[in-house]
């Protein structure tokens, strides 16, 4: 029972909003079996199919700047939620929380949630607020 | 006497107009024959409308996706092994790859919605063509009904290649040529420009089958079979639109293709060491897709075991 109702619960998440256009697998692009945090400024918010980018300026591990790809929903997608071209802004200062990518050097991330420090905006917490 | 236009004939004897009364019967009855005979695609099921897929079959391959290292089921060749060895998941993030649409035996595979709509001979109502809207990548496709041949080797290649249809009794045959090279698998599965596929489509009420058979001399070294269904959506207008822009997604050097040369490629055996498969029994192509390879497996576990 279990399994069909999470089969059902993927397949409607899918297909919500009509747009599931995953052009790679998140799979084989990042560790879905771990997280990492990075906390920075925004630098670039790329609102578009077909999937969004935020680019971070945040330290890594060593505490060098790096900037951070980090990937988001698509346009279409993130639209359903709430989420406008205007959502956020260079200079945000944001805490993202995501999968790291399998290649360190390439600093890329997949967004789990975010969180914006002037005002508390969030996404990732609430039910609904993912993508594929 | 006056009969039809050029048939008129003067005979006084009687048996002579017995004779233009068979002469007369005759052609109506080939007339008749003919208007009749010219609208067997009238008869045909419709396909017509707008379907969605379903994908209780094949759902980790077809909705999440590839994981790196799943190569089972397709009957690969050495070319094919060798592309996916060398393979990295990152080249789709690449300017040139980010909005590449899917080609025609990858596309049916993903979650997608398309519409099917008829064009009419409006002389004579036959079905000339099936026109096709698929929401992914918003592809258009045209089956040609009115039996006209395939064009040259040389002419231009598309993502839906160009397609030719012939009804079986209720069973619709699609032969599809000049296809873009593009992947059968998103963990670097490769397919060709020599790529061609047949695709079987029977209506059973508001579900359809597709099945496809796909050849292809470059990269598979038998034909690769899969089949899906499509639902036909209640409610209509519900495809998508697909208006994918180019952006630098990730930075990264200008020109720089992501890659690993032979050998060094780390996530290859990820997919079989996580379900404990040996990696020859997902790697050899072919021969795996049988059942009698199955008592071989076994015996590479055996022996794996004993090591």
């Amino acid at each position: 029972m279990k399994a069909k109702l999470l089969m059902a619960a993927l397949i409607l998440g899918a297909l919500a909003g009509g747009q599931a256009w995953a052009h790679h697998s998140f799979a084989a692009t990042y560790f879905e079996d771990r997280t990492t945090q990075i906390e920075g400024r925004l630098v670039q918010f790329l609102f578009r199919n077909p999937h969004s980018f935020v680019h971070i300026e945040a330290p890594d591990d060593d505490g060098n700047l790096q900037r951070w790809a980090v990937e988001w929903g698509g346009a279409g997608q993130l639209g359903s939620q709430g989420v406008t071209s205007a959502t956020l802004r260079p200079g945000d200062v944001v805490t993202i929380v995501g999968n790291p990518g399998r290649n360190p050097a390439d600093h890329r991330i997949r967004m789990l949630s975010l969180r914006r420090t002037s005002d508390g905006f969030g996404w990732g917490q609430a039910p609904g607020e993912t993508f594929n | 006497m006056r009969g039809h236009a050029g048939l008129t004939v003067h005979r006084a004897d009687s048996g002579l107009k017995r004779q233009e009364i068979r002469v007369r019967s005759s052609i109506s009855a080939a007339l008749c024959a003919l208007v009749f005979w010219a609208v067997p695609a009238g008869a045909q099921l419709s396909i017509t409308g707008e379907w969605a897929g379903r994908y209780h079959e094949d759902f980790d391959d077809r909705v999440p996706g590839d994981v790196n290292g799943d190569f089972t089921g397709v009957p690969i060749n050495d070319a094919a092994r060798f592309y996916a060895e060398t393979w990295d998941v990152r080249r789709v993030n690449v300017l040139e790859h980010q909005c590449q649409p899917y080609n025609l035996p990858h596309i049916y595979r993903g979650p997608l919605q398309f519409r099917i709509w008829e064009e009419k001979r409006p002389q004579t109502q036959e079905i000339i063509a099936y026109k096709i809207y698929i929401g992914t990548y918003m592809q258009s496709r045209t089956i040609w009904m009115d039996g006209r041949p395939h064009p040259s080797e040389y002419a231009p290649h598309t993502s839906m290649g160009f397609s030719t249809g012939e009804w079986f009794g209720d069973t619709l045959k699609v032969t599809t040529t000049h296809i873009k090279k593009e992947f059968y698998r998103r963990s670097g599965l490769p397919s060709s420009d020599q790529t061609q596929v047949e695709e079987y489509y029977v209506r059973h009420g508001n579900l359809m089958s597709q099945t496809m058979i796909i050849t292809d001399p470059v990269y598979l070294s038998e034909p690769y079979v899969n089949s899906q269904e499509f639902e036909l959506m209640e409610r209509g207008n519900q495809n998508w639109l697909y208006n994918c822009e180019y952006v630098m997604e990730v930075p990264q050097p200008r020109h720089q293709v992501p890659h690993y040369l032979p050998g060094e490629n780390p996530f290859l055996e990820e997919w079989a060491n996580t379900f404990g498969t040996p990696f020859d029994a997902i790697f050899s192509g072919a021969p795996s897709t049988y059942p009698e390879y199955a008592p071989q497996i076994e015996d590479m576990v055996n022996e794996a075991d004993n090591e």
